[in-house]
This record gives structure tokens, C-alpha cells and sequence, in this order.
């Protein structure tokens, strides 16, 4: 069995890809902002959710039994960075679809 | 490991988020990210998304996915959330659009930089020489 917390991480980056594809089509993906951007808050989120995670003194503690046990960098969940990229992704492409909406901002 | 420091204690998780929101200030008035500064635009994109991860995080700790160690908590939980993590929610989207924008004014700047190169490379007379555009492609809004 997959564990949960790793199947909901799959299902919530293909449900927020899915929304801006076919229901927000913002065309973040379709922007070289998106992706740096991206890059830059994944790898901010090692500072910070290593620092969450660490096993050393978690302030988070994972249950075993519920993501693939995989950690890196640091002692982070690997799921943990699909949670990111879905609420990073998730945000910007809301941010990005109102902005589209106001004429003077529009791209 | 992060380090043998130990932290700030029940303060730790939400000083980190303190930090978060410290370290990306910079970026909305060096970078001209104007995030905060459009409310209104920020809450209609955080809201939704606020809302749906934290009903997510609720679920998974009602499921024991994650618990959090008291130590590190202020130990006000609003049901089962701590309040460090409703606390997380409203930062770091906030911090991801603070980096969007400033990227977007970085790509801005270079693209103002090209052209500026390529008039000067060119030596055009000043009626011929290209105007930066005000909606280039890749972000780097010029407003």
C-alpha cells in the first residue's frame, strides 16, 4: 500500500496542475517568472522545513506508517515538497489570473 | 543537520515564520514586488488557498500523518491546528508571490538592460532606436 500522506501530496499537485490547465489557465506555466520563482521557494523550503523536520528536535513529527519514509535533503519528508510546490503553484496561479483580469496589469 | 542550537523554544515555529516574513520584506520595496501593497489583489489569491491547505493539514493530523512536538508550540491550537501552522498558511503563499513579483521585476530590468546593450551596440539615432516593451512576454511588467 502507498501510505496516505504520500498519495494525497500526488493527488494535490495533480488537482491544483489540472485547475490551472483546464479551469484558472492563468499561463504561469507558460512563464519563466513561474519557474524561477519555483526554484527559489523549494529551495528556501529545505531551510525551513529542515528546520521543521529535523530529527534531531522535530517540531513536526511524521508518523511513519503515513509517507514512503524517504528524507532529504536534511530530514524532510521528500512529500513534503509536492505539499509546497501545490500551494505555491496553487497561489500564483490565482495571483496571476486576477492580475490578467485588470487590463492595466495585464501581461 | 540544521545545527545544535536548540531555538527559541514555544516561540521557535513561529519565530521562523517571523523570520520568513522578515527576510522577504526586502523584496517588496527593493524589488518593487508591490504585494502587500495590493491588498486586496493579495486576498482574493491567499484566501482560497489558506482555506484549502488548512482544511487539508486539519484532516491529516485528525488521520495522524503529523503531530507537533508542545515544546516548540505556543500551544494556542484553534481545533486541532496550532496556531503557528494557520500562522504558516498566510506566510508562506506570501512569500512565494513576494518572490514571483521580484523575479518578474528582475526579468524586467534585464530586459530593459538588452535593449539598452543592443541600442548602444547598434550606435541608432535616437527616432530609430527600439523602445523597451511595455508588456514583454516573460513577466517583467514595466508598470
Amino acid at each position: 500500500m502507498i501510505p496516505e500522506y504520500t498519495v494525497w501530496t500526488v493527488i494535490g499537485m495533480l488537482v491544483v496542475i489540472g485547475l490551472e490547465l483546464f479551469v484558472i489557465r492563468s499561463g504561469i506555466f507558460r512563464r519563466a517568472q513561474y519557474w524561477a520563482a519555483l526554484a527559489i521557494c523549494l529551495g528556501f523550503q529545505c531551510l525551513v522545513d529542515g528546520w521543521l523536520t529535523k530529527l534531531s528536535d522535530p517540531i513536526v513529527i511524521y508518523n511513519p506508517d503515513m509517507f514512503l519514509g524517504i528524507r532529504f535533503p536534511f530530514d524532510i519528508p521528500i512529500e513534503d515538497f509536492g505539499f509546497g510546490f501545490a500551494m505555491i503553484t496553487a497561489v500564483l496561479m490565482l495571483w496571476q489570473r486576477n492580475l490578467n483580469r485588470r487590463p492595466e496589469e495585464a501581461p | 543537520m540544521i545545527g545544535a542550537w536548540d531555538g527559541f523554544g514555544h516561540w521557535d515555529y513561529l519565530a521562523l515564520m517571523g523570520a520568513c516574513v522578515l527576510i522577504t520584506l526586502p523584496l517588496e520595496f527593493v524589488f518593487s514586488a508591490r504585494v502587500y501593497r495590493r491588498l486586496p489583489l493579495l486576498l482574493k489569491a491567499l484566501l482560497p488557498v489558506v482555506v484549502v491547505f488548512a482544511v487539508w493539514d486539519i484532516v491529516a493530523i485528525a488521520r495522524d500523518h503529523w503531530t507537533y512536538d508542545p515544546r516548540f508550540g505556543t500551544g494556542i491550537d484553534l481545533g486541532v491546528l496550532p496556531l503557528e501552522e494557520l500562522v504558516f498558511f498566510l506566510v508562506i503563499p506570501v512569500c512565494a508571490l513576494l518572490s514571483y513579483e521580484a523575479v518578474g521585476t528582475v526579468i524586467g530590468w534585464a530586459n530593459r538592460y538588452a535593449v539598452h546593450r543592443a541600442n548602444a551596440s547598434h550606435g541608432t539615432t535616437s527616432t530609430d532606436r527600439a523602445k523597451p516593451d511595455p508588456h514583454p512576454p516573460e513577466g517583467g511588467d514595466t508598470r
